[in-house]
């Protein structure tokens, strides 16, 4: 049997063939185009024909395409175009397609030609060659900027991470570990605002992305580190199943923010003193002229009424001087006071799961000492009407006690719990602070908010008073549990907004 | 001593309106004034009595006023009386020869039991002032060439030895020297010898 190509011209041939094919000659011109090339490049046989091959690709490879075809010229070979590099066609209409184009030089007669055949890449390869690109960006960006990236795949419950997040967590480098043993390592206060930014996250209806401070300590040197991570939540059918985490150390940072803020601390402690101290000198002062006045009056009326005979003008004279210097020590104390309390305060909505949360926090890392805490916040608590300043200072002031008086003690780790919830009877938002120290004897217990007294060596004693009348001014009461067995229990009670 | 008098100095009207019926009652004379200024302005010579001084008063404070009168060389004992918490200003006012230090308020009993000694004090002053007044104007009588002999007599030269060191005569020291005793009303040597230190001479 002969062979059916026998018959068939090599013009028919050219133009069937499903891979587009250029005929260029050896200055570079297109002598031919067949069928597949004008659909591919979007070109008539008239138009393409005679153009020079340059014009057929993207303005910046062309001068140095030329130079290649000379060479090419000197050692014509069967071979790929462009040494594996991503080769773009350009059609009539200037859009670039990727191709991979193959050379086979062609001689008719004393005349070289190229045979050129254009074979256009597939979308998704494209695609994987970006990403690929795109994902050696990210790598060269992550090494020099030291980001460490996670993946937690929700399912599974499982977290794959890179070498430097397994660094900072203490973990195996480069292998994938359980959700809960991740957790493990977030410290317990971070772990609550986590679970909360997180639920927020994972609904389709909120932003998806989120920025997070957290502080994990290393599983395997014990050492706390504070990281800024950034985390991308991802959706199938409509549900969250994965988590992308980028993450930085920032400890240094912090540790010098904290330094910083507990010398504003001690400088805050001292400069309260100070108020304390001037306040009670201008009150001494105050009161202290009236009552050497009626002291001196009384021993007058006294020697008066004793005095052989009764001697009346002295006696009535100085009782009208108790009484007169009696009514100016009440009105010095009463002006002093309104000028105390003169500064006006500014009441607003405030969720009290948030100012507890920032408040444990700042006394847990802030100069106060290092205690373990336990969060109970009710989720969903409406918000209350306080001054969130204020109400801070006093979560504050209530928590570094209940940490002072535990380690005063000699127990070396003080555990405060801390509950948030709704008080049923009052209707009130409450908050129930109890340590693990010995608790308040009855006669402490009953003192505690007097002012001025005190059981610390440096105290000053206005503490618990001051944030007695703060909370009771907004509304509230603070009060002390008196039947607590183990641990000092204090209540806290703020009305809804409503 | 009833004829003493009490000043009292303290910017509070009832205070010093108190204390001086109080004293009054006492029977002691009783001068009040609402200023250290006031009180200076006043002042003039020393009189048998001490002064009741606030610390703490506008303008010219209590120890500001010790050191404008002791400047002054009064002899007037002072007592202060102060509020709480002055306990460093109490012992610098003990130091510069405050006669007591209260704290306000005061009872009756411990202002009198501070009063007395400080009376007794200012009258001890007053008469040792008195005898040194005394011993300079008789000390002022004598004439140049009595003080160089009385100078050498009480530092225990014999008649003869003043003779020879004066260039003068035996009989000329011993009229000198009658006259002295006579004009200072000595009664002997030792007696002339405490005039001549009373009076600030160099012995």
């Amino acid at each position: 049997m002969s062979n059916p190509l026998e018959n068939l011209s090599f013009l028919t041939l050219f133009d069937a063939l499903a891979e587009a094919v250029l005929l260029i000659d050896d200055s570079g011109v297109v002598v031919a185009a067949n069928s597949s090339a004008q659909t591919m490049l979007a070109y008539t046989e008239k138009a393409i024909i005679g153009l020079s091959v340059e014009q057929l690709m993207p303005k910046d490879y062309r001068h140095h395409h030329a130079g290649a075809r000379k060479q090419y010229l000197k050692k014509p070979e069967k071979r790929s175009m462009g040494d594996g590099q991503n080769l773009i066609a350009l059609t009539k209409a200037g859009e670039s397609l990727p191709v991979d184009i193959s050379l086979s030089p062609v001689k008719v007669g004393e005349k070289h030609y190229v045979l050129t055949s254009l074979h256009p890449i597939d979308k998704q390869i494209a695609a994987e060659t970006s990403l690929k690109l795109s994902q050696e960006r990210l790598l060269f960006a992550k090494k020099s900027t030291e980001f460490g990236v996670f993946d937690i795949h929700l399912h599974q419950q499982t977290v794959l991470y890179d070498a430097l997040i397994g660094q900072l967590f203490g973990f195996d480098e480069d292998a994938v570990i359980d959700y809960p043993a991740f957790l493990k390592r977030i410290n317990v206060v971070d772990q609550v605002r986590w679970e909360s930014v997180l639920e927020n996250a994972s609904s389709l209806e909120n932003d998806n992305e989120f920025q997070i401070e957290l502080r994990i300590r290393n599983a395997k040197n014990g050492l706390q580190h504070w990281l800024q991570v950034a985390v991308k939540v991802f959706f199938k059918n409509d549900l969250a199943v994965s988590m992308l985490g980028i993450a930085q150390d920032i400890t240094e940072g912090k540790l010098l923010q904290q330094k910083l803020n507990k010398q504003r601390i001690e400088l805050d402690a001292l400069s309260k003193t100070q108020v304390a101290i001037q306040t009670a000198s201008a009150i001494a002062h105050e009161i202290n002229q009236p009552l050497t006045a009626i002291s001196a009056y009384s021993e007058v009326a006294l020697y008066a009424l004793k005095a052989e005979s009764l001697d009346e003008e002295r006696l009535s004279r100085s009782l009208l001087g108790c009484v007169e210097q009696a009514q100016r020590a009440g009105n010095s104390l009463h002006e002093l006071m309104e000028f105390l309390h003169k500064g006006k305060v500014e009441r607003a909505p405030v969720s009290l799961n948030q100012v507890v949360s920032e408040a444990v926090d700042m006394v847990q890392h802030y100069g106060y000492g290092e205690f373990h805490p336990t969060l109970d916040l009710e989720p969903g608590l409406p918000e209350v009407l306080a001054n969130a300043t204020q109400l801070q200072k006093v979560l504050v002031n209530l928590l570094s006690n209940g940490v002072e008086a535990v380690k005063s003690t000699g127990i070396p780790i003080a555990k405060i719990s801390v509950k948030v919830r709704t008080h049923a009877h009052l209707n009130m938002g409450e908050v129930v602070i109890k340590d693990n120290g010995p608790g308040l004897t009855a006669e402490v217990a009953q003192r505690i908010f007097e002012p001025f007294f005190t059981t610390k060596p440096n105290g000053v004693g206005m503490g618990l008073g001051i944030s007695r009348s703060l909370v009771e001014a907004s509304g509230g009461k603070l009060w002390f549990d008196a039947n607590s067995r183990d641990g000092a229990v204090f209540h806290l009670t703020l009305p809804f907004v409503s | 001593m009833s004829d003493a008098t009490i000043f009292i100095v303290d910017d509070e009207l009832a205070v010093r309106d108190s204390l001086s019926m109080m004293l009054e009652q006492e029977r002691y004379q009783v001068k009040a004034f609402d200023s250290g200024e006031a009180f200076l302005s006043a002042y003039q010579e020393d009189v048998l009595g001490c002064a009741i001084i606030d610390v703490r008063m506008p303008n010219m404070s209590g120890l500001q006023l010790q050191e404008c009168m002791a400047e002054r060389e009064l002899l007037l004992p002072i007592i202060f009386l102060t509020g709480h918490g002055d306990i460093p200003m109490s012992v610098e006012a003990m130091k510069s020869g405050a006669a007591d230090f209260l704290t306000k308020p005061v009872t009756r009993d411990k202002l009198l039991t501070s009063i007395r000694p400080a009376l007794i004090e200012s009258d001890k002053k007053l008469s040792q002032a008195a005898c040194i007044q005394e011993a300079k104007t008789l000390l002022a009588s004598l004439t140049e060439r009595e003080h160089e002999v009385m100078i050498l007599a009480i530092n225990g030269f014999p008649n003869k030895e003043i003779a020879r060191r004066l260039k003068i005569s035996h009989r000329t020291v011993e009229i000198h020297k009658s006259k002295i005793m006579h004009k200072t009303g000595a009664i002997n040597l030792l007696d002339l010898a405490s005039i001549a230190r009373e009076g600030g001479c160099r012995i």
